[in-house]
């Protein structure tokens, strides 16, 4: 038995290696780029490492990172088996923010009740996001258009979709408005994800729902399978019965569906209410880094999880770095992105070999 | 309405160069297969570096030249990654963007950190050509920034490389039969990773064109997807330089229509913001399938 054990972790090594060495790489880029501006790398590293691993509020601010990050990884991961590139996490997780905040304001004269009022939020942006990946899904599904390029269009339509919805009436706030930083007015407190303690907010227990079910999508269930088929050879799959159309349409609007629910928590989790600015320190940061941490572990369901933390950890010791050793964070932002190429350039390596 | 034409085509040609320098960039490297979707990236590190070095040296000239090491270098990596490697260019374009926009930030944080008011560069002055800038109503286009003609005089050199040329038909060749052109003696990888890192380091002087003519500064996020509309602008053309010029046209026309129409109409601005993106989807939805894309876009090449 224990002699099988090791055997396992003896496999398992080499397949962890390229993610090691990546990592070590990375964190090496962001030493040298420190001591070339003249600070202490180690000091840098502690921060990046202690500070949302080993302080009450670090890790509650990480969880609150983690859930978004996770759910904007699964709308890019879950296409991308059907060899489809969803760039659009960005504009599907504002839209589900819009569609949230709008309904919440405008049910909260005459609130449904309070059971309901968050799932039915949360439906709402999940519903939102698969709406606002719909047209990209049917762009390529009839008319072969790459959903690089459109869903990146839809993020600037959505872009601007959340600035008029932050400055006009009967959801934005005037005085705000007035002031020249838009913002809408606050969803009702019922509206609000309850706060889990340590875990951030309520957010933390959707995300582990959604994980476990994407899970059973890629991994148990048909058109899992269907979807991974495509990726692996649309012509087999055709010719096995599987309709292309279907699976293109499917598993772009449930990404859709994954990053919307991304921005309805992150707005009725943390912030409550539409800001204007929000579109790139929300949007186009956690869409990304959902990009990147789908990336890093080659959109393996199991793996996602694990990467979209380590990926919120760093971004909130960066934020510390930032704020304690004034070093920019751009650096940790740069380091990451460094990481990812290397674990698909060594994964590659291995792949043919 | 003499005055708004003349206002209109002289504030059209002057927004081009970005849409056509960073599209003729795709181009170039679509051209012998490798369709490089990293613009918004290479325009943004371009910017930075580009303002930058006119910030720091007070030579516009030199931000130019930075802007195209800029790009070109960043262009070398995602070829490196795409043609060297084999890794598939989507997703590599996907990580170059991201790359350049990260590296575009901290490096003018590294220079700057935060500040109040933004530091500024004179933006390029305006270069009358004697006599034919005095002609009524289209002498406005020759009363323009140097980069103005320069895109012009890029895109006919571009087709006459391309189409008059030997080494165009290479070119060419790479793109749409890399096997046959092997055969004939055409260095295929050694071409594709010029021809994509001239197109980069033109993405770049695309993006430095931004601050210097523009803003007169650098902010993050500044190229607003220009460089993404330029792909369309790229498959509208069909991978032909004077077809993406007149694209261009097109695209900058609806710019400058945006802002044109937020004077007096009830549209609320974010709308008509939205306006080329809109157009951007309607004609990939149109165009998408009919553009004579080169055979080889997307497939690595290896001689085995």
């Amino acid at each position: 038995m224990i002699n099988f054990e090791i055997a396992k972790l003896k496999l398992l090594f080499p397949r962890l290696r390229p993610y090691l060495l990546a990592v070590l790489a990375g964190f090496g880029v962001v030493g040298v780029l420190i001591t070339l501006m003249g600070r202490n790398p180690l000091d840098a590293f502690s921060t990046i490492i202690t500070v949302p691993l080993g302080t009450a509020h670090g890790l509650t601010e990480t969880f609150k990172k983690f859930v978004p990050i996770l759910l904007a990884g699964f709308a890019y991961a879950i296409p991308f088996h059907a060899r489809l590139f969803n760039v659009g996490g960005w504009g599907q997780l504002l839209f589900g923010g819009i569609a949230v905040t709008i309904v919440g304001l405008s049910l909260s004269h005459s609130p449904p009740p309070l059971f309901l009022f968050v799932p039915l939020l949360i439906l709402v942006g999940f519903l939102a996001g698969a709406l606002w990946a719909v047209v990209p899904a049917v762009l390529r599904a009839y008319f072969g258009v790459h959903p690089v390029i459109s869903t990146i269009m839809m993020n600037f339509i959505a872009v601007y979709l959340v600035n008029y919805v932050a400055s006009t009436a009967p959801w934005a706030e005037t005085e705000a408005a007035f002031a020249g930083h838009p913002k809408t007015l606050p969803l009702p407190t019922e509206a609000r994800l309850p706060p889990l303690g340590i875990g951030g907010h309520a957010g933390l227990i959707v995300a582990i729902i959604v994980a476990l079910a994407v899970y059973f999508l890629m991994k148990k269930s048909i058109l899992g399978y269907e979807i991974k088929a495509v990726g692996a050879n649309p012509t087999a799959a055709q010719v096995f019965g599987i309709s292309i159309k279907r699976v293109t349409l499917l598993s772009l609007i449930l990404g859709g569906a994954m990053a919307g629910l991304a921005g309805a928590i992150e707005v009725m989790g943390v912030h409550g209410r539409l800001i204007e600015g929000m579109e790139f320190t929300v949007g186009a940061s956690l869409g990304i880094f959902g990009i990147l941490s789908a990336l890093m572990c080659a959109c393996n369901p199991i793996g996602l999880p694990i990467s979209a933390f380590f990926m919120s950890m760093l971004i909130v010791g960066a934020d510390a770095m930032q704020r304690t050793m004034m070093i920019p964070v751009e650096v940790v932002f740069v380091a990451i992105v460094l990481m990812v190429l290397f674990i698909m350039m060594l994964g590659e390596k291995m792949k043919m070999r | 309405m003499l005055e708004d034409i003349t206002t209109f085509l002289e504030v059209t040609a002057m927004s081009i160069v970005p849409y056509a320098l960073c599209s003729l960039g795709i181009m170039l490297g679509a051209r012998t297969g490798v369709l490089n979707i990293s613009g918004e990236g290479a325009m943004l590190m371009g910017a930075s570096a580009g303002f930058l070095g006119a910030y720091f040296t007070g030579n516009p000239l030199i931000g130019m030249l930075l802007a195209l090491a800029a790009g070109g270098g960043l262009g070398l990596i995602f070829a490196w990654l795409s043609v060297g490697l084999k890794l598939n260019q989507f997703m590599m374009g996907i990580c170059i963007y991201i790359f350049g926009m990260g590296l575009a930030d901290f490096i003018y944080r590294l220079c700057f950190g935060v500040r109040v008011l933004p530091p500024l560069i004179g933006t390029l002055p305006k270069v009358a050509i004697p006599g034919l800038s005095q002609i009524p109503i289209v002498g406005v286009l020759f009363n323009q920034n140097v980069l103005v003609y320069f895109t012009f005089v890029l895109t006919l050199v571009l087709f006459l490389i391309l189409y008059k040329t030997r080494i165009g038909l290479e070119t060419r060749a790479v793109g749409e039969n890399p096997r046959a052109a092997d055969v004939l003696g055409v260095k295929v990888i050694r071409r594709r990773y010029v021809c994509v890192a001239i197109g980069a380091a033109m993405m770049g002087l695309a993006g430095a064109y931004l601050p210097m003519v523009f803003t007169g500064t650098y902010t993050p996020l500044m190229s607003a997807g220009k460089g993404f509309m330029a792909i369309g602008v790229a498959i509208l053309g069909s991978f032909r330089p004077e077809r993406i010029l007149a694209g261009s046209f097109l695209f900058a026309g609806a710019e400058v229509m945006s802002y044109r129409l937020q004077l007096g109409t009830g549209i609320p601005w974010q709308f008509l913001l939205m306006l080329p993106f809109i157009v951007v989807l309607i004609v990939m939805w149109i165009f998408y399938k009919r553009a004579e894309w080169p055979a080889a876009i997307g497939i690595p090449y290896s001689r085995e």
